[in-house]
């Protein structure tokens, strides 16, 4: 039996070793926002932060994970909080500002994708907290192991949304 | 109004069904007709009775029930409650919620598409009947006549006194039976018939406001459930193992290795393959071994994507199909050709093309030992998928509930009800008693999914002595892109509709090829255009008749008819050396077509001037500029866009690096959300002129991946400069969900032949087909 770090939460999990993190955390902690997309690495679907570094949980083995942080679009709130050192009731009225501004922005189409932008996003604002389209094309295409695809072309949205987060993270998150 | 009475709202039947102590509502529900005696059996004077309409409560809040789903394109979240609202004179905010797609939950049924074109109008006349039977609750128990009483904000009011909706419907069981045509688990699903008095546009006060979409919050909070996320007890995952071509059938199974895989089952049913485990990682793993192990017979009827184009030229049969002629067919083509001196002609070739969700299709049925069924899914037409269903069971509809949940888009390949899993979800949980959630693999999704058909268009334009166009000839070619058979069905053998051909009895699978692209040319005075379908390619050669099918896809057929188009009047102007937007204001003959061309050439930094650019240039390493454009005509929308993309020929990179697009879609509901619409739209068509082709051998597709099957990148976005041109008199809603994705391709094939001289009549402008273009 492992134990996974997840959205601040310790759990012991009894999948096997080689197991791809992304079922093991769908089908047997319930975390459902990382989604299957290609099984490949090829879209960012599935896309999560290990100790703030993204990774596509659909190809890394749980144990390729030790110890290390796994944190999903379910714990951006409380990743905000902990970064903030907001109150409980603080933390609980707020998401992650990369959610807020997906919102105020109404990033998404069908919105699959989305999860993983997210997280690529956040990523990049937790290094550059006011980029530019450049840096944000390059974070979103080149950086990782493949590009973040949308199918439904939410691409101009997103960059209004990463905009709109780094805007929100500069003012602690609130409008 | 005594209890036995009925009385008539325009047709609609108003009745009080009882008091109540607590609560009241009044339901507006279907009149159905004896076809669909069984689902009327569902109904009931419960507030949440499945087949209401629109339900208004006592504490002044409406629910609103949609057959149709939300792939991204918002409209059953906002337009519809804005349209209600509006009709109803209730605020937006009392639209608390809307029920969708769920066969046993919503009324309606038909196909998500053309949602503010054909599809609202259900919605918006059942409100319009629903504020008709309110006024007159409203007469009666004010005691104010009708022509005193207005609406503003929930509040019925005249000679000084009033009642909200509520407090009118209130401690009442009401019910509104409103009329209605078609079938619920046909294609089209229901209409509502009659003609309830309309609110006027020009009274309008929620329709046009930038409301934001509330599902999108949930969504993002993670709080929404995906289809993939459903869970059952006991429930076992699946992966089905398509057969090796589009034409094989099973000779013998592989096996699982228990040591390795313990927990993992076969199920074979027919040609229908698939292991199952309650571990999905081992389902995965076992379905990897057991395809290994699995012989298919041999299997070779396709052409191949690199002969594609000579066979639909030489060796499709054209006279299977009837052929359609276009509506804006007018005068004498051939006697306008033989006079003219200057005659452009040339054929243009479009690939098949993928939906391409970024998730694979994803289904959960629990096939009961009753016999009933209930399929957890995401579809564009969930009742015609439940009819489907039922075909392939051999069982009454009534057995079959079809719950949706958001998924990935796929435009448009579900709306005839699948998109792949369903039909196997539910034969394995029939198979083995427990519910069962088949995944698709991403190389699943790409080979045995429908695809969006390749085309191949001849066009003839002649100009006049005054550079005019004389005649416009169109031929435009295809197999006809709507394949609704679910592929478990025939791979286990099992009934369902036929493929496309003549013989069907629903016209939107007989196969035929439909003159789609508007003409919006009035000033031509000779236009001769065909439309000739075909039997999908392989279909008839393939043992198990699959071969490459067909499905319609984001504006279909009309995608495929407009870029031949438009192509080729950019080709005529330079022809008539006139600038390319100027050659279409001398054309077109509607106004609105004028105000958005104009407005386009200033919003795009347009250069009026004949192409080719006078630097264009076919060869070298430095990048060639150039500017094209596009209109279109669909759903009461009219789109004119520019693109301006640089060429570089050493390489054969083409890169957008600019796209202007204006807008009229006549009364525009909800213009942030039409704005988001149509700026991801001109991403797809982007994705799809400089990408997309679906490629495949004699066997099979061989497009498995997004390696094999690349779109659109962030890195690739360029300037989007999206403008809305509404034009609230026509009185109508125009739609931006479909067409955006349609203008990228011709434009940019335009732009391509104003920056290096030489026409560009297919896509995708990949570097090898770009360098062979440059060279011709």
């Amino acid at each position: 039996m492992m134990t996974l770090k997840v959205n601040g939460a310790e759990h012991a999990v009894v999948s096997r070793p080689d197991t791809p993190l992304l079922y093991v955390l769908r089908n047997e902690l319930n975390v459902m926002t990382p989604k299957f997309g290609c099984g490949l690495a090829q879209c960012g679907a599935c896309s999560v932060l290990l100790d703030g570094k993204e990774i596509r949980s659909c190809i890394t083995p749980i144990v390729a994970i030790g110890d290390k942080e796994i944190t999903t679009v379910d714990g951006l709130p409380g990743r905000w909080a902990k970064q903030r050192g907001l109150s409980p009731e603080e933390a609980a009225r707020q998401l992650h500002p990369v959610q807020e501004a997906w919102i105020e922005e109404q990033v998404p189409q069908c919105g699959i994708c989305q999860f993983g932008m997210m997280i690529k996003v956040t990523e990049l604002l937790e290094h550059i907290p006011s980029p530019t389209d450049a840096e944000i094309k390059t974070a979103l295409t080149t950086s990782g192991p493949s590009p973040h695809l949308c199918r439904c072309g939410s691409y101009a949205a997103i960059l209004d949304g990463v905009h709109e987060a780094a805007r929100l993270m500069s003012r602690g998150g609130t409008k | 109004m005594s209890d036995a009475k009925v009385i008539s709202i325009h047709g609609a039947a108003l009745s009080r069904r009882g008091f109540l102590a607590a609560g009241g509502a009044l339901i507006v529900a279907t009149a159905f007709r004896p076809s669909l005696a069984w689902a009327a059996n569902r109904t009931s004077l419960d507030a949440t009775a499945p087949a209401s309409w629109i339900e208004i409560h006592a504490d002044n809040t409406v629910l609103i029930r949609t057959g149709k789903c939300d792939f991204g394109q918002s409209s059953i979240y906002t337009a519809y409650r804005q349209i209600v609202a509006e009709e109803l004179g209730m605020p937006l905010t009392a639209m608390t919620t809307v029920i969708s797609g769920d066969t046993d939950r919503t009324p309606d049924g038909g196909g998500t598409f053309g949602l503010l074109r054909t599809n609202v109008l259900n919605l918006r006349k059942a409100a319009a009947y629903t504020r008709e039977a309110v006024l007159t609750l409203a007469e009666q128990k004010l005691g104010v006549p009708r022509a005193d009483l207005t609406i503003k904000d929930g509040v019925i009011a005249g000679s000084g006194k009033s009642a909200t909706y509520g407090e009118l419907v209130g401690g009442q069981s009401l019910e509104l039976t409103i009329p209605v045509s078609g079938e619920l688990t046909g294609f089209g699903g229901l209409t509502v018939t009659g003609n309830p008095p309309l609110k006027p546009a020009s009274e309008y006060t929620i329709v046009g406001q930038p409301f934001k979409n509330p599902s999108v919050r949930p969504k993002i909070s993670g709080e929404t459930p995906w289809v993939g996320d459903i869970k059952l007890p006991g429930m076992l995952h699946a992966r089905p193992i398509h057969p090796t071509t589009l034409g094989s059938k099973l000779l013998s199974v592989g096996k699982i290795d228990k040591a390795q895989f313990p927990a993992a089952k076969l199920v074979v049913i027919g040609n229908l393959v698939a292991v199952v485990s309650p571990d999905e990682w081992e389902a995965v793993q076992a379905a990897q071994q057991v395809a290994t192990g699995t012989r298919w017979t041999a299997w070779r009827g396709l052409p191949g994507h690199e002969n594609l184009f000579d066979h639909l030229q030489n060796k499709v049969d054209w006279s299977a199909i009837p052929v359609r002629n276009g509506r804006g067919n007018k005068g004498d083509t051939a006697v306008a050709l033989a006079k003219s001196a200057r005659i452009l002609k040339a054929t243009y070739h479009l690939p098949y093309l993928k939906h391409a969700p970024i998730g694979p299709t994803v289904s959960l049925a629990d096939v009961k030992t009753d016999g009933s069924v209930t399929l957890h899914t995401h579809s564009q037409n969930p009742q015609y998928l439940r009819f489907l269903l039922a075909k392939m069971l051999g069982t009454s509809q009534a057995e079959v509930v079809v719950r949706t949940y958001p998924g990935p888009g796929h435009f448009g390949r579900s709306n005839g009800g699948n998109a792949g899993s369903e039909d196997e979800a539910v034969l394995l949980s029939r198979e083995l008693g427990v519910p069962v959630r088949v995944q698709w693999m991403r190389s699943d999704d790409m080979q045995w999914s429908t695809q969006s058909s390749a085309s191949i268009s001849e066009i003839s334009i002649a100009l006049d002595d005054n550079g005019r166009i004389a005649a416009y000839e169109a031929a435009h070619r295809g197999p006809p892109m709507q394949d609704d058979r679910p592929i478990g069905a025939i791979l286990a053998g099992l009934p369902t509709i036929d493929p496309p051909r003549p013989a069907n009895p629903d016209g939107v699978h007989a196969a035929e090829m439909n003159v789609a692209d508007a003409w919006v040319y009035g000033e031509v005075p000779h236009v001769h255009e065909r439309g000739f379908g075909a039997i999908q390619i392989g279909q008839l050669e393939s043992p198990i008749g699959v071969g490459l099918r067909d499905h319609s896809m984001r504006t279909p057929i009309q995608f495929q008819q407009n870029f031949p188009r438009e192509v080729a009047i950019s080709e005529a102007a330079a022809m008539a050396g006139i600038d390319p937007i100027q050659f279409r204001l001398d054309h077109v003959s509607d106004a609105r077509f004028r105000a958005i061309l104009t407005r386009l050439r200033s919003e795009a930094g347009w250069e009026t001037r004949p192409a080719p650019a006078s630097g264009h240039k076919a060869t070298g390493k430095r990048a060639v500029r150039g500017q094209g454009v596009s209109i279109m005509l669909r759903d009461n929308g009219y789109w004119a866009c520019a693109c301006h993309v640089a060429v570089t020929p050493a390489t054969g990179n083409v890169k957008v690096e600019r796209l202007t697009i204006v807008v009229d879609t006549g009364i525009v509901v909800n213009p942030l959300q039409l704005k988001r619409q149509v700026q991801a739209g001109c991403l797809m068509g982007i994705s799809q002129a400089l990408h997309e082709e679906v490629s495949f051998d004699e066997r099979a597709i061989t497009a498995v991946d997004w390696a094999s099957y690349p779109i659109l990148t962030m890195a690739e976005v360029p300037d989007i400069n999206v403008v809305l041109a509404p034009w609230p008199d026509s009185g109508i809603y125009g739609q931006g969900s479909e067409s955006a994705n349609a203008l990228a391709a011709p434009a940019i094939a335009a732009a391509f032949f104003d920056a290096t001289g030489r026409p560009a009549r297919r896509f995708p402008f990949r570097p090898d087909y770009v360098k062979a273009m440059l060279a011709s």
